[in-house]
């Protein structure tokens, strides 16, 4: 990153604030304010509009949201006083038609939601609701007895019938999560006395959508059942209607969301600079690289009177600076794994291009089988052609694709084509070991990428940390030193390599351990220790490769050993899907935590501001690496 | 040695380190979920610490095979 200030003349002020608002890559600092240099401020009819433009923006903002228009953020225009007050016109008629809209299919939405909820009770009791409408006698209440106070219903139910007679009847239906639905039929002179037990005992009557209140329930019922039918009809032509005005409208508010949201930025910008009587100042950080490009820019755009200069290194602190993940387009996608932990602090290693070689191969020492690698391959390709540029489904196919080829690369290693299905149909043999029969050399090598891995992490360390803590780099230096003297006297002692060795191994430990505890502290024998279990911890890569292949083998064994071949082959198949399913979550997972946990421990050192430049937002966004500031 | 003591001492090795694993990622996952509806940006941080316990079990599960390698069963 670099530090840069814009001065110029206060006539010119607008004119650099928008060429830096259109370059868009310059994040704005504080500018500093002292003696004859201000804090610019807006003017009480910037600070109204401000207002007034907030409110227009949130109306417009909420009929996207209602009219499920939000789409794409295009390119904003330049927008005159005129457009505003034209967008504001435009927001409130939008807000007011998606309101309408939206609020008769909540009504919808609940009317359907009541009716389907009684519709069994209320075709249950029509009948006897008819009978009693003919009856000058008889009266009907229905009402909802709580699933809690269903075992008290019986009882009610005989208290009444004793009390009443033989004219008293009672239908029953069991709603959806229990509670209970009931019919009551009685005597027209007793209605008062049941309706103020009712009330007394707080027992709701069946509600009944708005329109059908105070309607009797023989009339009620039947329209209710009818308008069944009629609200998805309803329901269908509300959609459409909101379609039809998202489509007339959602451009408009789209681009007036782009340039409201723009004003706005430009005014929050303003704030962050500082005037004198006659001159401006800007000050910002944006990516070394841009330096040069932006200054022409400006100087192109705002005219010669307006300066570009880079501030000195030493007049900022490496704290003060946002911190931007800038990889190649390959590595690109590996950033969103890095984007699972706090930002890295500036200064510090961008872990990313580590992530983007180990993470696929970590997963495809895992899965290791060519059938399930290219099963990954053809999932990622479908997915990768059907997502959105940008999405988070994009960017997992695009991670999946390197992590299927090396899949595919350690199953030729391992001899695997769906389990042992390669050996036992075509023949193929392993290259370096089989996995369902050679667990050591498994192990071997898993711990063996686990020495490379975490060594790899204690050097970034001693890189990171050379020039803030050098004796921190220092005891980094050494730990990576001495696992690698662990691992070549464990090798000697085991005679893989020559057993001369061994002394020599030994002796280095001894001598390397006291410049650690000088460097590190009396808590480096104990880290030492820990980095050696990290290293151990590489040892599930052999762990969960040897279950994958031992479920992919129990699958193959099933075509034969369960009935007839046709069903056999079912569930071989169906027992591969699975295999595949968890072969997919679980390399993934371990590979991440092996990365999280035992890598970036030994260097990762969070704690960075992310890079959020002023400029015109705009969905996709394009990544920093790629913008043409030109 | 008895197969059947080197089968039982191999799962009586993976099942306690599961059962082990299995109680710490519950403990872990359930205040993990809890602090994730409040700070979705923690996950990362979520994903280490349910993954850590999990140690338990590879090792269970690497013992359990060298018992039975080492002990002839295999």
């Amino acid at each position: 990153m670099a530090k840069v200030r814009v001065l110029g003349p206060k006539d010119r002020f607008d004119a650099a604030l928008t060429a830096v608002q259109d370059f868009g890559q310059l994040e704005l600092a504080e500018a500093p304010v002292h003696a004859g240099i201000e804090r610019a401020q807006l003017t009480p009819r910037t600070q109204r509009r401000r207002a007034q433009l907030a409110r227009v923006l949130a109306d417009v903002e909420d009929s996207l949201r209602l009219l499920s228009a939000n789409g794409s953020r295009p390119a904003a225009p330049h927008a005159s006083v005129g457009d505003f007050a034209h967008w504001a016109r435009l927001a409130r008629r939008a807000s007011r038609d998606a309101q309408r809209l939206r609020t008769r299919e909540a009504a919808l939405g609940e009317e359907r939601a009541l009716i389907t909820r009684y519709r069994d009770f209320l075709s249950a009791v029509l009948p006897a609701v008819r009978k009693v409408a003919g009856s000058p006698r008889l009266t009907s209440h229905a009402v909802v007895v709580p699933r809690e106070a269903r075992p008290t219903v019986d009882a009610l139910a005989g208290a009444l019938r004793d009390q009443l007679g033989a004219e008293f009847t009672m239908t029953t239906h069991e709603l959806a999560g229990g509670d209970l639905a009931i019919l009551l039929v009685l005597p027209r002179e007793f209605s008062d006395k049941l309706d103020a037990r009712l009330a007394e005992a707080r027992v709701p009557e069946v509600p009944l959508p708005a329109a059908y209140r105070g309607m009797p329930l023989e009339a009620a019922v039947p329209k209710m059942l009818a308008r069944l039918v009629e609200i998805p009809a309803e329901l269908e032509a509300c959609a459409a209607e909101r379609r039809a005005v998202a489509g007339r409208r959602g451009p408009d508010l789209r681009r007036a969301r782009s340039a409201i949201e723009d004003w706005l930025a430009a005014a929050r910008a303003e704030e962050q600079t500082a005037t004198t009587r006659h001159a401006f100042t800007i000050e910002g950080w944006l990516p070394q690289r841009s330096v040069e490009a932006f200054t022409r820019r400006i100087t192109a755009t705002v005219g010669p009177a307006v300066l570009v200069e880079t501030v000195a290194r030493e007049d900022w602190g490496e704290d003060d600076a946002p911190v931007v993940l800038s990889n190649p387009r390959l590595f690109r996608p590996f950033e969103k794994l890095i984007a699972l932990l706090p930002l890295p602090r500036y200064g510090t290693i961008d872990p990313t291009p580590f992530v983007a070689v180990f993470f696929p191969l970590i997963f495809g020492m895992m899965l290791g089988d060519v059938g399930y690698g290219l099963l990954l391959a053809g999932l990622a390709l479908v997915v990768h052609a059907r997502a959105k540029p940008g999405s988070l489904l994009r960017t997992a196919a695009e991670i999946a694709g390197p992590c299927a080829a090396f899949a595919v690369i350690f199953g030729v290693l391992y001899g695997e084509y769906f389990g042992d299905l390669g050996v036992r149909l075509l023949g193929v043999h392993p290259i370096i070991f089989d996995r369902e029969k050679a667990v050591f050399a498994a192990l071997a090598a898993a711990v063996g990428l686990g020495v490379v891995h975490v060594v790899l992490g204690l050097v970034l360390g001693a890189i990171t940390s050379f020039r803030r803590e050098p004796k921190h780099a220092l005891g980094s230096g050494v730990s990576a030193v001495m696992v690698l003297l662990v691992v070549a006297a464990l090798l000697a002692a085991f005679k893989v390599l020559p057993d001369r060795l061994f002394t020599p191994a030994v002796i280095a430990l001894l001598v390397a351990f006291p410049v650690l505890v000088f460097a590190e502290g009396m808590i480096a024998p104990i880290e030492l220790l820990a980095t050696l279990g990290n290293v151990l911890s590489y040892a599930r890569i052999m762990a969960i490769g040897t279950a994958s292949v031992m479920l992919a083998v129990v699958a193959n064994q099933m075509v034969g050993a369960i009935g007839s071949t046709v069903v056999g082959l079912i569930f071989a198949l169906l027992f591969h899907l699975v295999n595949f399913a968890i072969g997919l979550f679980s390399p993934a997972i371990h590979a991440l935590r092996l990365h999280y946990v035992e890598f970036f421990g030994k260097f990762y050192s969070p704690g960075g501001r992310p890079y959020q430049p002023f400029g015109h937002r705009v969905e996709p966004p394009v990544p920093v690496s790629t913008r043409k500031p030109s | 040695m008895n197969m059947m003591w080197i089968v039982i001492s191999a799962a009586a090795v993976l099942s306690v380190a599961a059962l082990a694993t299995a109680w710490a990622q519950s403990k872990i996952g359930t205040a993990g979920a809890a602090a994730l509806a409040e700070k979705p940006e923690l996950a990362g941080t979520i994903i280490v610490l349910v993954a850590i316990p999990e140690t338990m079990v590879i090792l269970g599960f690497i013992v359990a095979v060298l018992i039975i390698l080492r002990a002839g069963g295999g």
